[in-house]
């Protein structure tokens, strides 16, 4: 398409029908393989479907009745302490390290750089193998080094009162870089005047840093954690591949819940709701985060 | 004064020092050990030095045909990556410069790609079996898209948005088709933006594996599937893990250092910026 088209009315006319070819494809293609398969989803939560019985007949909010149980009360509330728990332990370490990264003069800074990003590009799967490895009890280097310091071997993801723990352990080690890299990245594009004038003002680093970085950096320190938040309660691969949300359900998390149902009891309609019910609370949070960047 | 920032150097040092043995410590002892026998493997107290052995990557190579299931992890993440940027591309270009679909579009390309894959995997699940398109890579390259797609999109759109608009209004008055603005202007300056995504929707590919898990069978396995089935028919085969688990990486880290740059403006840009 070159100016020796045939002009179809005048330009701004050419361009305002060009916008909808341009984003036609796209929002077919979603419409396809998001949306479709999204309300066939809704529909099945209300249908009484176990896959060995087939589809069975119209159930109403019965499947939502029925995983809105002590189960789902369970699953929710582990689901929370993981998320929380991860949120705010990856971002104060995040934080923290972004900050001192971000020191005027400092020697050694892309090296570091390097290192602390390799987790963000490894699949959960990999980093996942890695920890169980390391916290095997019998042949794991964590409980023979922690035996160095005198400390009595543990189960860790054995151990229903370590288990959830170790698993946030292994979520801040996988998860902190992408947080570092967001924050670091606030940081670098922050107005460097108001800092300077404050030191000139004889502040001091704390002082400079709760007066002045602090609510420079709310807005990406909003979007950041706001972010993580919602990729957290979605929490599947690392706990499929750590401890299949065991031991007993110590570390079921509503998307491993949600799996439970629909593959290994395989019942797709209470699957179905349980996910649906997922949906609607990241989708809400969702939106809070959106409201958040426009307000940037 | 110059004392207290030798100080505070120091302490910096030494924090920083130790995050990234935090993280470099546990990729060597997996290293380490994806080239011990498997006496070693199991040895504990561990023993540091021994004769390396590559038994481990002939094994995973070999045995378990690790080769083919590289091959469909590129296959899946290549495919994906092109489709979401072509389409990818336009759509972001007309949303940034024409607010197209108006304030809910980035609101819906937004949700999308925050949806749990879990709510997608089921439905999934029965369509595909009725399609026929469980165990195959077309299959897999279509649930792909849900995440992949908006993430693209949305990080395009940001990357356009940093091409000054006078560009191609410039262009359009001179009389050029929209198409040829987008294409011979507007695409050429966000080129770095356009490689910033292409990576990182091949990394996202490449990394997934919820839908991987459910929706690929031997056939059609992807890396990460791979490694995990590894894991419970073997055991605690130590080695293979360790070994299959640097396959799995490498291609990872070769691409961050080629292109570190790139990769961290494109991180930072899609997160953070509206």
């Amino acid at each position: 398409m070159t100016t020796a088209t045939i002009r179809a009315g005048s330009p701004g006319r050419r361009r305002n029908l060009a916008q909808y070819v341009f984003v036609a494809p796209a929002v077919i293609v979603l419409a396809l393989v998001v949306a479709a398969p999204l309300l066939y989803s809704i529909y099945l939560s209300f249908q009484e479907y176990i896959i060995t019985y087939g589809m069975g007949d119209f159930a109403g909010f019965a499947n939502y009745l029925a995983v809105l149980s002590d189960d789902f009360a369970h699953v929710s509330w582990v689901t929370l302490k993981l998320t929380l728990l991860c949120v705010v332990f990856e971002f104060v370490i995040a934080f923290g390290l972004a900050l001192l990264l971000n020191q005027p003069h400092l020697p050694g800074r892309s090296f570091y750089l390097i290192v602390l990003m390799i987790p963000v590009l490894m699949t959960p799967v990999a980093v996942a193998l890695m920890f169980r490895l390391m916290f095997n009890p019998s042949l794991g280097i964590v409980n023979w080094v922690i035996g160095l310091l005198g400390i009595p071997p543990q189960g860790w993801f054995g151990d229903p009162s370590l288990a959830l723990g170790t698993v946030v352990f292994v979520d801040v080690w996988h998860e902190t870089s992408l947080m570092l890299l967001m924050l670091y990245a606030g940081l670098k594009a922050m107005p460097g005047e108001p800092v300077e004038a404050a030191r000139i003002d004889g502040a001091s680093r704390l002082q400079i840093l709760r007066y002045v970085t602090w609510p420079l950096m709310k807005p990406v320190i909003m979007v950041t954690l706001m972010i993580r938040m919602i990729a957290a309660l979605k929490s599947y691969d690392l706990i499929y591949m750590l401890t299949q949300g065991g031991p007993g359900k110590a570390t079921e998390t509503i998307s491993f819940y949600a799996y439970r149902l629909g593959f290994r009891f395989l019942d797709i309609g209470q699957a179905a709701a349980v996910s649906f019910i997922l949906l609607i609370v990241v989708t809400l949070l969702t939106l809070v985060l959106l409201r958040t960047m426009r307000e940037n | 004064m110059v004392g207290e920032s030798r100080w505070v150097q120091w302490v910096s040092h030494l924090i920083l020092g130790s995050a990234s043995a935090m993280v470099l410590l546990p990729l060597l002892w997996v290293l380490r050990t994806s080239f011990a026998d498997k006496v070693v493997a199991y040895q504990m107290p561990p023993q540091l030095l021994f004769a390396p052995t590559l038994d481990n990557y002939r094994d995973v190579l070999l045995r378990f045909d690790f080769g083919s299931f590289f091959l469909n992890s590129l296959i899946v993440a290549l495919t994906t990556t092109a489709i979401a940027l072509l389409l990818g591309a336009l759509a972001a270009y007309a949303i940034d410069r024409f607010r197209t679909g108006g304030p809910v579009m980035p609101l819906a390309i937004l949700a999308t790609q925050m949806m749990p894959p879990i709510v997608l995997v089921i439905p999934f699940f029965l369509i595909f079996k009725q399609l026929g398109l469980a165990d195959s890579h077309l299959g897999l390259v279509i649930t792909y898209l849900t995440f992949n797609l908006p993430y693209v999109v949305w990080l395009l759109m940001s990357f356009f948005r940093r091409v000054p608009r006078e560009l191609d209004e410039a262009a359009l008055i001179d009389g050029a088709g929209p198409f040829t603005v987008f294409w011979r202007i507007v695409l050429p300056a966000a080129l770095p933006g356009i490689g910033a995504a292409a990576v990182l929707s091949f990394v996202l590919c490449w990394n997934e594996f919820l839908f991987a898990l459910m929706l690929t069978g031997q056939q059609t396995k992807t890396l990460p599937v791979a490694i995990s089935s590894l894991v419970t028919q073997q055991g605690t085969a130590i080695g293979a893990v360790c070994a299959s688990t640097m396959l799995a990486i490498a291609p990872m880290v070769l691409i961050y250092f080629a292109i570190r740059k790139l990769l961290v403006a494109g991180l930072s840009l899609g997160a953070v910026k509206g």
